[in-house]
This record gives structure tokens, sequence and C-alpha cells, in this order.
């Protein structure tokens, strides 16, 4: 056998590694054989010159730098998880809100033009209210407009004029705003002047 | 309270010496709790950028990796099991890391170019003598394949036994040991080579 046989089991010696029979064989060799006395100095030196080298301790900062490049990383994945997940509800929220809107009926208004009519009180302001109270509200089917018949009308309007004939002071121009809700009536009185 | 907590979690995770944590700190890290994972990282940080320095010889590189090892290891905490475990995970990845840094270096910094990096410390107190011997022993690490020298960073550097090492880098204890002599070896040649040439 010669020493290039030996040199495994001399480096793994160098370092502790045989059990103590492959050891004590690597040892006994060692005695007689001057080359590998020569090699397991070597070795050993070399390797106690690089733990020396490795031993010096790092300074703490560059410790600490390595930590926060690691927590920064974190937060800033955490965070716009976060945000997008608040961001998307965000705009979810938004969308249903418009949806909500704009499939509304009752928010959609009409494009048709309103249908006015008018007709002069007969009996004072009170009178008409208290009548309006008990009977059918009044569809001024003389006053509609062919064009859109009265059933679909959201608001239907009222307007009363007097039957008497046209005094020196004309009396008020009385309209009432009917609206779906049969118990929302919406009066509006308007001053006439002459010659109107 | 912040100091509360911040004592609570120490008492948790133990001491800063790279032993074991304890169930609570790795459970309260795998909750999402940034400080109880900033202890776990306090723990273990020279564990991971001392070896990436010594496989990667440059202070940056290793920093990037052990960026990317804690990156790592706050994403796979669920895998870490048990907290005895986490040692050994923790080189495995770190090795893992270190050579995929190395082959992207390589196109960019060649090996024989790697001695010509800074070294380890640059300190401008340290002597000529001791600088060119530490210059050495940096390139004499490079001179290894990467497999024999993580094999050499874990057994001789970090002082991990045969088994250790073996289970860290996935493979048997005889091949440590063979690949651990050799790297010795190559080592003790390159380092007299080396210094016989300059006397």
């Amino acid at each position: 056998m010669n020493c290039s046989d030996w040199e495994e089991r001399v480096a793994l010696h160098a370092g502790g590694d045989l059990p103590p029979a492959e050891a004590a064989d690597v040892e006994r060799h060692l005695r007689e054989c001057a080359g590998c006395q020569v090699l397991a100095s070597g070795l050993k030196q070399s390797l106690a010159l690089l733990k020396e080298a490795h031993d010096e301790p790092l300074p703490p900062a560059h410790f600490s730098a390595v930590r926060a490049r690691v927590v920064a990383e974190l937060e800033q994945k955490g965070r716009p998880l976060w945000r997008r997940a608040w961001g998307y509800g965000l705009a979810a929220a938004v969308v249903a809100l418009l949806v909500m809107l704009a499939l509304q009926p009752g928010r959609t208004p009409e494009r048709r033009p309103p249908v006015v009519a008018a007709r002069r009180l007969s009996q004072p302001l009170s009178n008409v209210r208290g009548s309006e109270s008990t009977s059918e509200p009044r569809t001024l089917e003389s006053g509609t407009d062919p064009r859109h018949p009265p059933p679909h009308r959201r608001v239907a309007r009222h307007v009363a004029r007097p039957n008497v004939p046209a005094t020196p002071d004309p009396e008020p121009l009385i309209v009432k705003l009917q609206t779906d809700d049969p118990n929302v009536v919406i009066y509006w009185i308007a001053d006439r002047k002459r010659g109107e | 309270m912040e100091r509360m907590k911040a004592l609570a979690l120490l008492a948790m995770v133990g001491p800063m010496d790279g032993s074991e944590p304890s169930e609570s700190a790795l459970e309260a890290a795998r909750a999402g709790d940034l400080a109880a994972f900033d202890l776990l990282m306090r723990q273990h940080e020279r564990l991971v950028l001392v070896t990436a320095l010594r496989l990667l010889g440059v202070l940056e590189d290793a920093q990037d990796a052990s960026q990317e090892v804690f990156l790592r290891l706050y994403k796979n905490l669920h895998k870490v099991e048990t907290s005895g475990n986490l040692s050994g995970w923790l080189y495995r990845v770190t090795v893992n890391v270190c050579h995929d840094a190395q082959r992207k270096r390589q196109v960019s910094a060649p090996v024989e170019d790697a001695a010509e990096l800074p070294s380890l410390t640059a300190d401008p107190q340290r002597t000529a003598v001791e600088a060119e011997r530490r210059r050495a022993l940096e390139m004499s690490l490079r001179m290894l394949s990467e497999k024999e020298r993580a094999v050499l960073v874990l057994r001789d550097l970090e002082g991990l036994s045969t088994e250790e090492v073996a289970r860290a880098l996935g493979t048997t204890e005889a091949t440590v040991r063979s690949q651990v002599s050799k790297a010795r070896v190559k080592v003790r040649d390159f380092l007299e080579r080396y210094f016989r040439r300059r006397t």
C-alpha cells in the first residue's frame, strides 16, 4: 500500500473524522511515513488557518441590514395585498351602488315632456282639498297630452281653474301635483297677473 | 406595551446563540407576527449570513443570499414542522441559495476572477502579510467545487458533524467524508503552492 492510499484517511484524521480504530491505524502509519507526516502537518495547518480567518466576528450592522431588508420586503409584500383587497372591495361597493341606482325604477327620470293642464278653481282651495280627499284623484283627461297616455305617468299634474268669469283680481293658479303615492299630493299656488 | 411584547417574544425564542426556537415562537411567526419572525432571524442570522459569506466570499452577495433565505423561511414556516430541524433546514436552504447565486455570478464574474473581489472584511489596518494570507485562504476555497466547498464550510468552519452535513446537503455520510477529505487536500495543496511561489 503506497501513501496515496492513505491520503483520504490522513485528511479525515486531520479533521477528526475517523472512528478510534481507523484513527489508530493512521497514527501508526504516520509514525512510519515521513511523506504522510508532511501531508498531515500541512492539512492541520491549512485547516487552522482557514478556521482562524473565518473566526473573526462580523459587525452587527451587517446582520441588522439583512433583517431590515427582509422585514421591509415582507411588509411591502403584505401591504399591497391588504390594500389591493381593500381597494377591490371599495371598487365593488361603488359599482354595486351605481348599478342599484341605475336599476331603481323610481330614480329613472322620464324623458317625456311634462303634461300640464290647468283648470280654474270653482271652489276655495280648502274645498278642493276636501273633495280630493274623499273622491278618486282626478286625472284631467281633457288636459292630457294625447301623445302620452296618463296611466304610465309617474306624476300627473292637476290644475284647477275656477269656473267663475274672470274678475279684475285674478284668482291664483293652483297646480296639483299627484304622485304615485296617494297620500302625497302637492299643491303649487301661483299668483296670476292680469293678461296672463 | 411594545416593550413587554418584545420581552415576551424574547422569552419564547430563547437565547440568541443559534439554538432552536420554541414552538410558540414558531407558531407566532407562522401566524404572521413579524416581531416574532424578526426574533427568529436574530437567532439564526449568524448561521445564515456567515455560512453564505463563507460560501460566496463577498459580503454583498452573502447579504443578498441571506435575505433570500429568510424570505424563503417566512414563506415555508409551515414546512418547518418542529423547531428541532430549523437549523438543518436553514443550512440546506442557505447552501442552495448560494449555489444559485454562484451560478448566476459566474456569468458576470468568472471563478478565476473571484479572488479579485473584495475580501471578507477589508481592514486598512491589517498588515500586508495578513491581507495576503487572507486572500490566499479565500482563493483556496474558490478552487473547490461547489459541493466540496459546501462540505468543507459546514464540516470544518461551521463545525457540523458528518451526519448533520449529510442531512443538510441531502447526501450520505460516506459521500461527505469523501468530499471533505478531497477538499482538505486541495486546500492544503493550493496554500502550499501559493506560499511557496510567494517566498
